[in-house]
């Protein structure tokens, strides 16, 4: 389940995460799999941005089991293998399952009744 | 008889005054320490002396309890007492200092050990040069830029995975002969040593006693500017790692 404290509903935004998260996942969803310089090398044509702060913030998202990683051995050492753990549209709904859930959790019986008629069959034609 | 001679057990003079000689032994060793600048080699045997003075105290007092168990000779004789408190303090401050502690550090450190490829191949060329013994090569499974090297019976390289992913190959070849000439210095002795003092010595705390490794630091590094003929890998890799830091830790 996704952690959701606040939602940043901007047009590029992807809700809960910062604006260089974002980015990282929208590159992962693109390659599948990843090593944070071909990762660095795809966001650094979009955007100025550091080796490090793209390897720290891979780290960040790992850690809330957002993107997956594997030890690889190349010639030079070994390297992480990021992936993401859910397609873009699995984590957009786990987000807003999530969110849901917080708002029945906030505002009980009131928010019930706002989504029963929020989308009802009635209103939802409307 | 047992129950006598443990009941016995009390404050001795001479007992008393032993470690207070000891622990003023201690604290004098760390001033040595902190006022004069000394070799490596030097510092590595004060600290290890400190950290046996230390000791001292507790080995004699258990000591002590065993004698007066068995009512030995040892627990009236203050010179037999002595005979076997020193030489068993040489033997647990050794066995710690050396073996023990090193033995678990290695342990809950390594991963994977690296036995191939360029980075193996780096090591064992550069080992050659620097006239060394080929330490082994461990890879440590974190995301933080991390190289540390250990110098013991066996001498050991450290790096983590996060280190290679974000230095380049001359980068990381800067590193690794940073740590081989922690290596061939003594000075990752000396850093270990120095980690012991901080855990183990509250008298190093008391007196404010806090080793930087600045120098170290800067011979090392001056070792892989020279073999690299260049100062801007090592410092580049430097400026990395401080960077993911600032990062990382906001």
């Amino acid at each position: 389940m996704v952690d959701v404290r606040k939602i940043d509903l901007r047009k590029d935004s992807i809700g809960v995460v910062s604006p260089l998260q974002a980015d990282i996942l929208k590159g992962l969803w693109k390659q599948e799999k990843s090593t944070v310089r071909e990762l660095y090398n795809t966001i650094k044509n979009k955007k100025k941005v550091a080796l490090t702060s793209i390897a720290v913030d891979l780290d960040r998202l790992h850690k809330k089991g957002m993107v997956e990683r594997v030890t690889e051995n190349g010639l030079g050492g070994p390297h992480y293998i990021y992936s993401v753990s859910k397609s873009k549209s699995e984590f957009e709904k786990s987000v807003l399952d999530t969110t849901v859930n917080k708002l029945i959790e906030k505002f009980g019986s009131v928010a019930v009744d706002y989504f029963n008629d929020r989308f009802s069959s009635k209103n939802r034609k409307r | 008889m047992i129950t006598e001679c443990v009941a016995g057990l009390g404050v001795e003079y001479a007992k008393l005054l032993l470690v207070i000689l000891s622990l003023s032994i201690s604290a004098s060793l760390i001033l040595l320490l902190k006022m004069f600048s000394m070799s490596t080699k030097a510092k590595i045997v004060v600290i290890y002396s400190h950290l046996s003075t230390l000791l001292f105290p507790l080995v004699l007092l258990t000591t002590n309890i065993g004698c007066a168990s068995v009512c030995a000779a040892c627990y009236t004789d203050v010179s037999q007492l002595m005979g076997l408190a020193i030489p068993t303090t040489f033997l647990v401050s050794t066995l710690a200092g050396f073996v023990a502690i090193p033995a678990v550090f290695v342990y809950s450190n390594r991963k994977r050990e690296i036995k191939s490829g360029k980075i193996f191949q780096f090591v064992k060329n550069s080992s050659t040069g620097l006239k060394i013994k080929q330490p082994k090569i461990y890879t440590i499974n974190t995301s933080k830029p991390v190289a540390f090297s250990f110098r013991n019976f066996k001498s050991a390289v450290f790096l983590s995975v996060g280190m290679f992913d974000i230095l380049k190959w001359k980068e990381v070849q800067a590193v690794v002969l940073h740590e081989l000439a922690h290596i061939k210095q003594k000075s990752s002795a000396l850093k270990l040593s120095t980690f012991f003092l901080r855990i183990f010595s509250p008298i190093s705390i008391l007196l404010r006693f806090h080793h930087t490794n600045t120098e170290e630091e800067r011979k090392a590094d001056a070792v892989a500017a020279k073999i690299q003929k260049t100062d801007r890998y090592i410092k580049s890799a430097r400026n990395k790692i401080a960077e993911y830091e600032k990062e990382f830790y906001g």
